[in-house]
């Protein structure tokens, strides 16, 4: 055995899906190297619209097949139940997202080029774009599919570098709003590489405590090593912060509003929905595989987390007055009730297949809504772009009811109106959470939906009880994919809110086979 | 007899009986969001709908007739809408489908009718969209296993009904019709929905399967106060005293509404609703007893209206009132009494719906006049419309052999037995039943002529009155087909339950002859003052009595001082109250809320480094409270 | 003795941490995160000599490459902002607050 390397085995029908994003990604940066500006667009949408088409057949091709039992690629990568959900999801999302990004004048005709210089100038002349953005999405898009379904920590972080690097620079490419953009890029970049760092210190602390990074030795280690309690106590805290950064947990969740208003709009959306499903898939995976047997109990912790994050999501989302930072902080304050089901399936209960199928569907359903919801953003524009002031939204409904309409609707699947997915979304976590004990803190979230239903409301009073301004932005016809984008949330979260049972259903059998170890 | 168990079906036509409710609905769809461009089809698509969605009705019912009696209960389960609450699902039973092919049928003429009727509305599209519309909540709300469903369908209805009651919303009186309709609803709803509420509270469960369980289990159950809530709810859907009044109004909408909506099905919600919830009612005598008390006053309130009226279609909506009662009697009576008060209500649709349609071709050929004292001989000149007019006439006043004369005789009879009082009132109610449908068709149809200067009376198109035909064939024979032997009783045990003893169909009982007898007097009386004496144009002052019935029985007087007055002044204090207090505590809360939200977005500088620090120090606290946590 | 390269491991992570708090150099702050990832390495190396494993010591390659893409991205993102702004302190990037 010494001195011989022993050929891994890969199962490549289990990482198909992934395959394809990634080969997909590279065959797009080859395009990037050699085919002529003025072709790259075209062939660029098809690769990327087909490759997460394919990525999702063959997910669906996998769960007919039979969910896999056993981890793949010699135990660092798990397709299990919810991976595979959580990767249908992702796909889908990415897809309605990508199709957001296909507007291209959301982008910055020359990253490079200093803001209103003649070399932008001249780039814009030409119609120049950037096209890479279809390359980097696949990517980041390939790191969110690995991300929830790593099944051992250098995995994961290798995962979390590839899904955050290429958004950092998408953040930066706006093409409006250069400055703002910019300044989202770094802060995002800064602080997610920051706490990465933290993650990899956990990582090695836990390594140091269980003598591997399998999630499954580690859990097999906890109680068997003794004496090493303080290396894994501060191991998973560290791992902890990486994770509970990317879901914009507080007191981790700074960089979110700034991130979300200063990116383009469409990548707001692609992060606001697959970044969040994707965060969640791992740090349910880590909690449950890795630290499902712990002795002691780790959800206090996260109740007060959890409290935190909706409190400050909620409260601090009151006084927003722009649109896209109102969103954000609503996405902080979603997080939070995420985390109540999180903290669902850790309570006496035991391992709760019903409260990770409640999370799973919430992520669906809440994935739509949110996508939908900047879809529109990006439609109400003025002179100098989309219109972000709340101000500029005011008698929206008035100018056109229609999308202001849906916008309300959207809003009021936030809040959780019954009739919405919104509403299924939060009963199924609440109700969770209930029956794994941790009524308080149900309770606290239902306080803090009424504070949240507070602004959601206030946005639609603002739409159409308000007298339009006289300079007021205007309404840009959609192109196609933005249509298509906004029908599919809107039908999506109709969907969810009258026949929630298929997804539901979905979400349960998903949730039943479990994590793998 | 018990009613039978509900069995789980799946496949065939019971299976796929919500293609009834979807047909439709699709229908209303494609009309609403169409817009202009499905003007030119939009009433053919509408039509074609509502037959669909009989044929669909029409199958389910053969299906069911090749179970044995005892599994005619079909329920279908479509799907989980709450985990281990709210499940939506379909129950397709004698009781259910009666319901279903009355109202597909009975539906399907009037969209038929409606094509000539509306054909130079503007907007007839829209029109045929909300009928469609209403035809699918009516079937969501006669078709569901359980309490929500209901309610669901029971508002759609609703609201179907106050957009076709305002329809011609240009005409202020519409306006107001229409939303009085659905402001008295409203008052009825609340009955409902807190009945519903108690409903789940008590037996954990909504559907109708799960309370009568529950009922069998029995314990300490409020069944009075569910019964009366229910009822109350009833009597809003229904026009039953004290919630009438906004009945009468509702007869502004087009005459196809009146006939379909606020004649034949939609205001007999009420009567389902009582024989649906016969094992709550059953346990409770008080309960039952209120809602035969209802149904009588309500029958002869209704009459007597109906002998004021100078109005048409106002004297038909009486009368409505008034045959809905003797169903709410029938239905308060309990096992006895459903399977008439079902037959009463089926064989009403038809010969009501007739009438009401004849009234819209008279209408129609009278340049949309409704006072009667304006008509007069119009028999001559729509022979059509006059004769099946004529036919459901008949069938209203119980002429023997007719519709009308089997089913209200048996509603008569089964009150008779079950309290004498009850009984002589339905008795007289008959009696003035015949004198003031009487006067209407000597008004109408009899007599000279009386018509404004401008007025060209003609017989309406083929596409009108055809259905008044059919109509009319079902208010001959249904009543005969029904109840003799017992047939549709029997049919309708499984659902509701029966008595143990058969009743048997004596034609020359006392009740009966004297019925009859009263019913000849109306009849005579009417012909005496209206038929062969001289119709004034104008309306002469009367007694204090016809003031009375001409001003409904001072329903809205009454209506005004018992609920707005009070009301208004309820809403004063509320808003005192809450302007003071509520909003006082609610306001400085919110200020708290916003002025924190003020304060904390402060911390959200801008500089990346106090966002690390902020990373940095919830690292340091998480690792802390992970060692005080871990080392408890 | 292993306890040695793990304190050190420890204050190098802290330096860093700090570094990146006190620090509004972009650059130096892009560093002193280095810092931190290199402390991690220098943990892995210690921790796969502790338990007897290589596992550790691959994982510190697996690392750097990760923190060498990082630095293709930071750099071009901080090259950039410091093109549009001429200066590259992290506390003029402050427009976007509250």
């Amino acid at each position: 055995m010494n001195g011989t390397i022993q050929a891994p085995t890969l199962e490549y029908a289990q990482l198909a899906p992934m395959l394809v994003v990634f080969g997909a990604a590279i065959v797009g940066v080859l395009v990037e190297a050699f085919a002529p500006r003025y072709l790259r667009s075209a062939i660029h949408v098809p690769i990327t619209l087909l490759s997460l088409a394919g990525a999702f057949a063959l997910t669906i091709w996998q769960v007919v097949k039979g969910v896999p039992t056993k981890p793949a690629a010699m135990g660092a990568v798990a397709v299990d139940g919810p991976s595979l959900f959580i990767w249908g999801t992702i796909l889908v999302l990415a897809f309605v997202s990508v199709l957001l990004i296909n507007d291209e004048d959301h982008f910055v005709a020359a990253a490079a080029a200093v803001p209103g210089s003649a070399e932008e100038e001249q780039a814009l002349h030409e119609g120049a774009g950037h096209t890479e953005v279809y390359p980097l999405a696949l990517f980041a898009v390939g790191g969110m599919l690995l991300f929830p379904a790593s099944n051992d920590l250098l995995v994961m972080f290798v995962a979390l570098e590839v899904m955050s690097l290429p958004l950092y620079l998408l953040c930066g490419l706006a093409r409006r709003r250069r400055l703002l953009s910019q300044e989202a890029a770094v802060k995002y970049f800064l602080l997610g590489a920051f706490s990465s760092a933290f993650f990899l210190y956990g990582t090695a602390l836990l390594y140091g405590y269980a003598g591997s990074i399998d999630l499954a030795k580690i859990s097999a280690a906890l109680g068997v090593v003794g004496g090493q309690e303080t290396l894994l106590y501060i191991g998973v805290a560290m791992l902890g912060v990486g994770l509970l950064f990317k879901i914009g947990a507080a007191p981790f969740q700074a960089w979110k509003p700034d991130v979300y208003q200063g990116a383009p709009t469409p990548i707001t959306a692609l992060m606001a929905s697959g970044t969040l499903v994707a965060a969640f898939g791992a740090l349910l995976r880590v909690f449950w595989v890795a630290l499902g047997g712990l002795d002691w109990n780790w959800s206090p912790v996260l109740w007060a987390v959890a409290i935190l994050t909706m409190v400050v999501g909620a409260i601090l989302a009151i006084t927003q007055t722009d649109i896209k930072r109102m969103l954000a902080y609503s996405s902080i304050a979603h997080g939070g009730f995420l985390l109540v089901g999180v903290v669902a399936t850790g309570a006496a209960a035991g391992q709760n297949s019903k409260a990770l199928s409640a999370i799973l569907f919430y992520l669906v359903a809440y994935g739509f809504t949110t996508v939908g919801a900047f879809a529109v953003v990006t439609m109400v524009r003025d002179a100098g772009g989309e219109a972000w002031h709340l101000s500029r939204w005011a008698g929206l409904g008035k100018r056109s009811p229609l999308l202001a309409g849906i916008f309300a609707f959207f809003l009021l699947a936030f809040a959780g109106i019954p009739l919405t997915s919104g509403f299924f979304g939060k009963y199924a976590v609440f109700q969770a959470a209930v029956a794994g004990g941790a009524t308080p803190l149900v309770i606290v979230g239902v306080v803090a939906s009424a504070v949240a239903a507070f602004f959601y409301v206030r946005v639609i009073v603002l739409m159409f009880f308000s007298d339009p301004a006289a300079d007021g932005p205007s309404v840009v016809l959609p192109s196609r994919g933005t249509a298509a984008v906004v029908g599919v949330a809107v039908l999506a979260t109709v969907f969810l809110g009258v026949f929630p049972q298929p997804v539901l259903h979905l979400a349960q059998n998903a949730a039943q086979s479990l994590f793998i170890r | 007899m018990e009613p039978a168990e509900i069995i789980q079906h799946s496949g065939g036509v019971i299976g796929a009986s919500w293609l009834m409710i979807a047909l439709p609905l699709l229908g209303a769809a494609v009309l609403l969001l169409g817009g202009r461009k499905t003007d030119k089809f939009g009433h053919l698509l509408g039509v074609a709908m509502a037959v669909a969605s009989f044929v669909v009705a029409a199958l389910a019912f053969i299906q069911l007739l090749g179970f044995a009696p005892g599994e005619r209960r079909r329920g279908v389960e479509l799907y989980d809408l709450i985990p281990g609450i709210a499940k939506v699902g379909l129950l397709v039973d004698p009781l259910s489908i009666s319901f279903c092919l009355l109202i597909t049928f009975v539906g399907s003429l009037i969209h038929i009718y409606s094509i000539g009727y509306m054909a130079h509305d503007p907007a007839r599209r829209r029109f045929f969209a909300y009928l469609n519309l209403f035809v699918a909540a009516m079937l969501v709300l006669v078709l569901a296993d359980n309490y929500l469903g209901l309610y669901v369908g029971w508002e759609g209805v609703g609201l179907a009904s106050y957009l076709l009651i305002g329809f011609w919303q240009h005409k202020p009186t519409a306006a107001t019709a229409a939303k009085k309709a659905f402001i008295v609803n409203r008052v009825g709803d609340f009955g409902l929905s807190i009945g519903i509420f108690t409903i789940f509270a008590t037996f954990h469960s909504l559907s109708y399967q799960g309370v009568a369980e529950g009922m069998a289990k029995g314990g300490s159950i409020p069944a009075t106060a569910i019964g009366l809530l229910l009822l109350l709810g009833a009597c809003g859907k229904s026009a039953q005293l004290p919630l009438q009044s906004w009945l009468l109004d509702a007869m502004e909408g087009p005459t196809p509404v009146s006939a379909l909506i606020h004649a034949a099905t939609m205001v007999t919600a009420g009567v389902y609703l009582v024989v649906r919830s016969g094992p709550i009612f059953q346990a409770t005598d008080t309960a039952q007893l209120v809602v035969t008390i209802v149904g009588v006053a309500t029958l002869l309130a209704g009459a007597i209206i109906g002998t004021a009226k100078d109005d048409i279609k106002k004297a038909l909506a009486g009368s409505t009132m008034s045959q809905i009662g003797y169903m709410m009697l029938a239905a308060g009576i309990g096992p006895a009494g459903y399977a008439f008060a079902i037959a009463h209500l089926i064989t009403h649709g038809f010969f009501k719906a007739d009438m009401f349609l004849g009234a819209g071709s008279v209408m129609h050929g009278m340049n949309d006049e409704v006072n009667m004292r304006k008509y007069g001989g119009l028999r001559k000149v729509m022979p059509i419309t006059f004769v099946t007019f004529f036919i459901g006439y008949l069938a209203i006043i119980g002429f023997p052999l007719l519709s009308g004369y089997f089913t209200k005789d048996g509603i008569i009879e089964t009150a008779m037995e079950h309290n004498a009082i009850l009984g002589w009132l339905a008795v007289l109610g008959a009696g003035i039943t015949g004198f003031y449908m009487s006067r209407l068709v000597f008004m109408t149809f009899f007599g000279k002529k009386r018509w404004e200067a401008d007025a060209h009376p003609h017989e309406s198109p083929a596409v009108m009155t055809w259905p008044l035909i059919i109509l009319s064939i079902g208010a001959i024979v249904l009543g005969a087909f029904l109840i003799l032997g017992n047939r549709f009783m029997l049919f309708l045990s499984p659902a509701v339950g029966r008595p143990e003893e058969l009743p048997s169909f004596h034609p020359f009982s006392t009740t009966g002859l004297a019925t009859l007898a009263l019913v000849a007097v109306g009849v005579v009386f009417a012909w005496y003052r209206y038929g062969s004496a001289e119709v004034p144009g104008v309306a002469p002052r009367g007694s204090f009595l016809t003031a009375f019935a001409r001003r409904d029985l001072y329903g809205d007087a009454l209506n005004e001082a018992l609920l707005m007055r009070p009301g208004q002044w309820l809403t004063r204090l509320a808003v005192y109250f809450d302007n003071r207090g509520v909003d006082g505590l609610v306001n400085s809360l919110a200020a708290l809320i916003g002025g924190s939200s003020g304060r904390l977005r402060r911390i959200q500088t801008g500089y990346v480094r106090s966002y690390a620090l902020s990373i940095f120090v919830g690292a340091a606290v998480l690792v802390g409270a992970w060692f005080v946590v871990g080392n408890l | 003795m292993t306890t040695h390269y793990l304190v050190l491991s420890a204050l190098l992570f802290a330096i860093g941490g700090v570094g990146v708090l006190v620090r509004r150099n972009a650059i130096v702050v892009f560093m002193c995160v280095e810092l931190m990832l290199n402390a991690c390495n220098l943990a892995f190396v210690t921790f796969a000599r502790q338990n007897g494993n290589l596992d550790g010591q691959i994982i510190a390659f697996f690392v750097m490459i990760v923190a060498a893409a990082e630095v293709v991205i930071g750099l071009a993102i901080i090259v950039t902002i410091f093109r549009t702004r001429r200066s590259a302190s992290v506390d003029d990037a402050s427009l976007l607050k509250y």
